[in-house]
């Protein structure tokens, strides 16, 4: 180490010179100075100021650049490769309905085509430019002039290049001289050391081997084999303390997590259960009819809520348990609405049964709604019609058999519990009333008031 | 700078003064004569016949596409001082007149307010007896009554001409005092009657134009229109520099580095205006729903297809491609060119957010609309000679003229 410096110094050759750089006070004297060496005839300058400075470029002589016209085949090309791609994709090779929107290029194509130009036109921009600049470049002679650090903070400099095919070195000297520059420097090439001092070189070194260790350490859990148990990061996220579903535990005399209800309590929402409000019968008289058939209907509506599939027999008619229809039917209903009869209910089931029920049921009720229509034409005659809620069976049932029917469904029809909360049941019993009532009413019961406009209607 | 200069070469040319009252008779005559083409054989006197649709329609369209120039230039002028721009001082007294031209074309206005109390709805189908369409008729209740339409209109004119008349008369105190103050006076209240602007901007775009169709909305309608408004205002002034140049006028102060600046600016609202009119439809045309696609579908039906479609190279290709090269923006007669198409684009623009409202399209009532527009850049014409005589065309003693004097456009 120690033998190299020396030998460095004594073979000390001239330092190649690479041209000429002259330094100024102001913008001014900079931009008149360069134009003095533009008209001679040079074209291989620079100019290095602190600031932008407007006509820089007249006075230096420089030719537009080609960039643009770069740029903009790539943004040509950015777009045809976008409108390409999607046409491709979208209308050839894999033809899938979106929306309904047709295939190849639609408006919705544009925004891509916008983001490919722009995407391809920036980047062009970014690496042409670095690529016109011959960047990067590490190092550059003018450095070698401490005089130069003030290229960027207060002195402007003007720089003819050696390579310029007009160069001489003493005229160049003498036309810069000429235009009163603060110095004139001659560009000589870099004599210090170039090679990196040791100390970087083993940082470099120990830094790499030191990256290395965890990729090491991955590699070696990979290929390894460990019975120790897994190493736990979130040592209380992965044991909570708390009992999940089914779980034993030693809290309790009975081993259960999970608890059963207390006796003499009723959970939240289970009120209901017990109400003629929320059932359409009266329970309270249910237990004073004929307990055999109670218990069958009490054991019929827990199978129904277990799975519900054994709700389809009742709803059927068919022949498994006769009893049960019967004893759905000899429920103690309620015959009187428990809403109010008001303009608001009314308007209320009329939005609930337009959403709910009229997609099978229709809007006037026939049992004609555009489900029955459409699965009526595709099912060629097995499609089961909806009820009609205009026939007599239906007219005479109590109101609380309805509501019973779209809380636990029927036949085919589901149960509407989850989707409709027991007032806008009531809303649409109400409205289905009304509907009824419509095609079987004569004038007499017509308020006096409206004969009027049904005259008029007619 | 020494402030050597010859007065007279930024004073209003002598020859146009004469012009001001030909301008106004030949605009009058313009847009009666683009009248009576809206009734060519489609009236029948009643207030609601297609005749007098297209009339209405014609006027609104045209009116608007006058004064979007003044409200582009208000804009302008507010984004200078909000930006602390140098390199447009030469070129800012122009556009100043053109923002105070606000009050005079406010004047333009009163007819369609007359219009609605005189309880006609050819134009605005909510200011009807008897709305048949549920939506209007619930806005129509309240929000889109005569009188808090015309309430709103009148607080958009006040503070429109407030915040012009303001800068104004600072600008001229300036060539008086030439006072640096007055500049940062300005720059400071910049920021506040930006925001207030582009809220009245907006706001002004539903009310007169989205209103028509008062069912149908789009909230980016406001920026729509405010991007038509500064595209034209470039064109306008990029035209109205050059014809004050070749009369003699400010030749020196203001240079090609200006109109290659305003041109970038024509370029770029070109590009913006056709980023919202497609922003617009592509979310429309995606969702696909019917509350929102009528509206072109109205576009598209009773004859208007070919017209609305060619919007499309006429506001975006041409004007695009046409206005990308420096070259064409640093060529003076090329630049006038493409300034003048975007005018004539920017007209068309208006004629597609309002004619196909008015019935279907027929040559004769577009060719009086077509009219009516020359009638109201005629008028405008005269309105700005008057405006702009008597005032210095450039703010000579702003201290930051030596700087737009001075700067360069780089060589790219």
């Amino acid at each position: 180490m120690s033998e190299h410096k020396p030998r460095k110094t004594t073979e000390k050759k001239v330092p190649k010179a690479f041209g000429w750089m002259a330094e100024y006070q102001d913008e001014n004297s900079l931009l008149a100075a360069a134009r003095k060496v533009r008209d001679s005839g040079y074209t291989k300058t620079d100019a290095f100021t602190p600031f932008p400075v407007h006509g820089i470029d007249e006075a230096l002589g420089i030719k537009p650049t080609i960039l643009p016209f770069i740029v903009l085949c790539a943004g040509i090309t950015g777009l045809s490769t976008a409108l390409l791609m999607q046409w491709w994709m979208n209308g050839v090779d894999y033809k899938y309905i979106i929306s309904g929107k047709p295939f190849g290029i639609t408006p919705a194509s544009i925004p891509v085509a916008f983001e490919l130009t722009v995407l391809f036109s920036a980047f062009t921009t970014f690496l042409g430019m670095i690529a016109l600049n011959q960047l990067p470049k590490f190092s550059n002679p003018v450095f070698t002039n401490p005089r130069f650090d003030r290229a960027t903070n207060d002195r402007f400099f003007l720089y003819v290049e050696a390579a310029d095919k007009y160069y001489n070195r003493e005229s160049v000297k003498e036309l810069l001289g000429g235009t009163h520059p603060d110095s004139l420097d001659e560009v000589l090439e870099d004599t210090t050391p170039s090679a990196l001092p040791r100390p970087i070189i083993l940082g470099a070194i120990l830094l790499v081997i030191a990256g290395l260790i965890p990729a090491m350490i991955i590699l070696n859990i990979r290929a390894g084999y460990s019975t120790a148990p897994r190493f736990h990061v979130f040592f209380d996220m992965d044991f909570q303390p708390k009992k999940k579903a089914q779980q034993t535990t030693t809290i309790f005399a009975d081993g259960r997590s999970m608890r059963p209800q207390v006796k003499g309590t009723v959970g939240r929402g289970q009120l209901e259960e017990q109400d003629s409000f929320y059932l359409g019968y009266d329970p309270a008289k249910l237990t004073a009819i004929d307990t055999l058939e109670t218990g069958k209907f009490v054991s019929l509506q827990d199978s129904k809520t277990a799975d519900g599939s054994a709700a389809k027999p009742a709803a059927d008619g068919s022949a498994q348990t006769p009893a049960a229809p019967a004893a759905a039917l000899n429920l103690p209903w309620i015959d009187k609405l428990p809403i109010e009869v008001s303009e608001a209910n009314m308007a209320l089931g009329k939005q609930k049964f337009e959403t709910y029920c009229s997609a099978c049921h229709g809007y006037a009720g026939f049992g004609d709604g555009l489900v029955h229509k459409r699965a009526d034409a595709l099912a060629q005659g097995y499609w089961l019609a909806p009820t009609s809620l205009h026939v007599d069976k239906v007219r005479t049932q109590p109101v609380g058999q309805i509501f019973h029917t779209i809380t636990k469904g029927q036949g085919k029809m589901a149960s509407y519990a989850s989707s409709l909360n027991p007032k806008e049941r009531w809303a649409i019993v109400l409205y289905v009333r009304a509907l009824q009532k419509s095609r079987n009413a004569d004038m007499s019961e017509v308020p006096a008031d409206m004969v009027k406009t049904l005259d008029e209607v007619k | 700078m020494n402030l050597n200069y010859e007065k007279s070469s930024i004073e209003l040319p002598e020859a146009w003064r004469a012009k001001a009252p030909f301008f106004l008779a030949a605009g009058v005559i313009l847009l009666m004569l683009g009248f009576l083409c809206a009734f060519g054989g489609n009236s029948n006197g009643e207030d609601n016949s297609l005749g007098f649709r297209y009339l209405c329609h014609s006027y609104l369209a045209n009116f608007v596409y006058v004064f979007t120039f003044t409200l582009g230039a208000l804009f302008f002028i507010l984004v200078q001082f909000l930006t602390r721009a140098g390199w447009s001082t030469s070129i800012r007294r122009v556009a100043e007149i053109l923002m105070m031209m606000i009050p005079y074309l406010g004047l333009l206005f009163l007819p369609i307010i007359a219009m609605l109390f005189w309880g006609s709805s050819a134009l605005y189908e909510w200011n009807g007896k008897n709305i048949h369409n549920s939506v209007i008729a619930s806005k129509a209740s309240f929000y889109l009554s005569k009188e808090f339409f015309t309430a709103r209109t009148v607080v958009y004119f006040t503070f429109w001409i407030l915040t012009a008349n303001w800068f104004f008369r600072i600008s001229r105190a300036q060539d008086e005092s030439g006072d640096a103050e007055l500049s940062l006076l300005r720059q400071k209240w910049a920021g506040p009657l930006i925001m207030l602007f582009s809220l009245s901007a907006s706001f002004a775009a539903f009310d007169w134009l989205m209103s028509i169709d008062a069912d149908w909305y789009s909230t980016i309608f406001g920026v729509y229109l405010f991007a038509g408004s500064q595209m034209s205002f470039f064109a306008m002034m990029i035209v109205i520099n050059m014809l004050l140049q070749n009369a003699g006028k400010i030749q020196k102060l203001v240079t090609v580095e200006h109109f290659h600046d305003m041109g970038k600016f024509l370029f770029g609202f070109v590009m913006f205006w056709s980023y919202i009119a497609f922003s617009q439809l592509v979310l429309i045309w995606y969702a696909n729903i019917p509350e929102e696609t009528f509206w072109y579908q109205v576009r598209l039906d009773n004859g208007w297809m070919t017209f609305s479609y060619c919007i499309i190279p006429i506001h975006f290709i041409i004007p695009f491609l046409f206005l990308m090269s420096r070259h064409i923006r640093r060529n003076r007669t090329a630049l006038t060119i493409g300034a003048v198409w975007l005018l004539f684009a920017h007209w068309y623009d208006m004629t597609f957010l309002v004619m196909p409202n008015a019935g279907p399209a027929q040559l004769v009532p577009l060719f009086g609309h077509l009219l009516g527009g020359f009638g109201m850049l005629s008028i405008f014409a005269s309105m700005f000679i008057w405006r702009a005589d008597g005032v210095p065309l450039v703010a000579m003693r702003d201290p930051r003229l030596p700087e737009a004097m001075s700067y360069t456009n780089p060589i790219l």
